[in-house]
């Protein structure tokens, strides 16, 4: 066993008992090596999870890491593992998407893409702990910024916001005129 | 005779002020069926705001028709309400500057918000963009989820529920009995709660004996600066409610409060 197989198996063991999400600097004085070492450690790590069709993924975000269940067992797990939970609203969905896409990101600029009122469903999104507070914009009124968490990440099956599906942005040619101007039928 | 006062205009701030808010309840509920759209009602506000959809076509009076039948038919969901009544709202304030001849939507105070033409359709191709995100999210939710270990019994702490020596429990009444009595409470530490409509009862009350009442004497008759307060505000109250009329001859002198007939 080389000494980097070495340090991939005993990062995964560290994952595998920690508490919380490790940063990699923290996984990095734990293993007694330096930060990039650490880091291609654990890119290696999630590679060989996924190629090796594992039942473990390395999820992470803001450098933050660790191990969730593979999505391709998440609804056999299911029945183990989750807690009773309702499908998000269309609302929910939609504010959602703002802050997963534009993180971090103020309830004024969801309220501008969605065109109303977006507290309500803000404040439910934040108890169900899918976003979170991540601090204030350094503009007049200090808005509340807030941005997604590793449950958003589990719930949806994602092992990075890389993961997010491909969001046509603003920047694409406008509609066709024609699909604008399509007459509504009168019938 | 001292020239009438004027009654006293009295501002006060609102008594309960209820903040109200449109809470966002897009949930399918109530559909709009109209001869040319059929579909949820934001689609329907969304459609005439990007000026696909004529607003003049959409009579609002059967709208509003429509949602009051749907309401008998179904239970009343207070967000749902109230988007539907922000909604309608915006559809007749668009409805209404484009039935008045020549008249342009006024310019707001804050013209940022009215967006151009050019803005609007950028908005929209956004807002789909968005919508779009949306749903893919949706496709997703709950589908492949991935779950984090849970932390088992062992992890939690226990309580060490070993037999406990009774010396214990008499060392603990020793240590409780040692603890001297508690200082009695000094008085008046509790706020004394005085409102308008107390002093108000208080004031009808002196005033229902002869019909007058010097203000000075009730005023010296109230226990804290507070109450004095407070009384003084119900005689203005009534003033402004026109139920009584203050008259003072001279400058410090008595201030007579009487009933208006």
């Amino acid at each position: 066993m080389t000494a980097a197989d070495d340090l991939g198996a005993f990062l995964e063991a560290l994952l595998f008992i920690a508490e919380r999400p490790l940063s990699s600097a923290e996984l990095a004085e734990l293993a007694g090596v330096p930060r990039p070492q650490a880091e291609a450690a654990l890119a290696s790590l999630a590679k060989d999870l996924i190629e090796g069709r594992r039942g473990l993924r390395l999820q992470g975000m803001d450098d933050a890491w660790q191990l969730a269940t593979a999505p391709e067992v998440g609804q056999r797990l299911a029945a183990y593992a989750a807690r009773e939970e309702a499908r998000l609203t269309a609302a929910a969905l939609e504010a959602l998407a703002v802050v997963a896409y534009r993180q971090p990101c103020t309830r004024g600029e969801v309220e501008r893409v969605r065109g109303v009122d977006s507290d309500y469903v803000l404040r439910s999104l934040l108890h169900r702990r899918l976003v979170v507070e991540m601090g204030r914009r350094d503009t007049p009124g200090r808005p509340i910024l807030y941005g997604t968490t590793f449950t958003f990440l589990e719930r949806f099956g994602l092992t990075s916001l890389d993961d997010l599906p491909p969001i046509e942005e603003s920047t694409t040619p406008t509609l066709p005129a024609a699909e604008e101007q399509e007459p509504v039928d009168a019938g | 005779m001292a020239p009438e006062l004027d009654p006293i205009e009295i501002v006060q701030p609102p008594i309960e002020a209820v903040a109200m808010r449109t809470t966002d309840a897009l949930e399918p509920g109530f559909e709009v069926q109209l001869p040319t759209f059929s579909g949820p009602l934001a689609v329907l506000l969304h459609l005439i705001e990007s000026r696909q959809l004529d607003v003049l076509t959409v009579p609002l009076a059967e709208l509003a028709d429509a949602y009051v039948a749907h309401l008998a038919e179904h239970p009343v969901d207070p967000a749902q309400l109230a988007e539907f009544v922000a909604v309608a709202a915006q559809l007749i304030l668009i409805k209404s500057h484009s039935m008045l001849p020549g008249e342009v939507p006024p310019v707001s105070a804050d013209a940022a918000d009215e967006p151009d033409e050019e803005e609007l359709r950028r908005r929209i191709v956004e807002y789909r963009a968005l919508r779009d995100a949306a749903h893919a999210l949706g496709e997703r939710d709950l589908v492949a989820p991935m779950h984090r270990r849970e932390p088992r019994e062992s992890d939690l702490p226990v309580a060490n529920v070993g037999p406990l020596p009774v010396v214990l429990l008499t060392d603990a009444m020793r240590a409780l009995a040692a603890i001297p009595e508690p200082e009695p409470a000094p008085p008046e530490i509790m706020a004394r709660e005085i409102t308008i409509a107390m002093q108000i009862t208080v004031l009808r009350a002196a005033l229902a004996a002869g019909g007058r009442v010097v203000l000075q004497q009730l005023l010296a008759s109230c226990r804290s600066r507070t109450e004095a307060t407070v009384t003084l505000l119900a005689t203005l109250e009534l003033v402004r409610r026109r139920q009584v009329r203050v008259r003072q001859r001279e400058l410090f002198g008595p201030i007579v409060v009487e009933t208006l007939a």
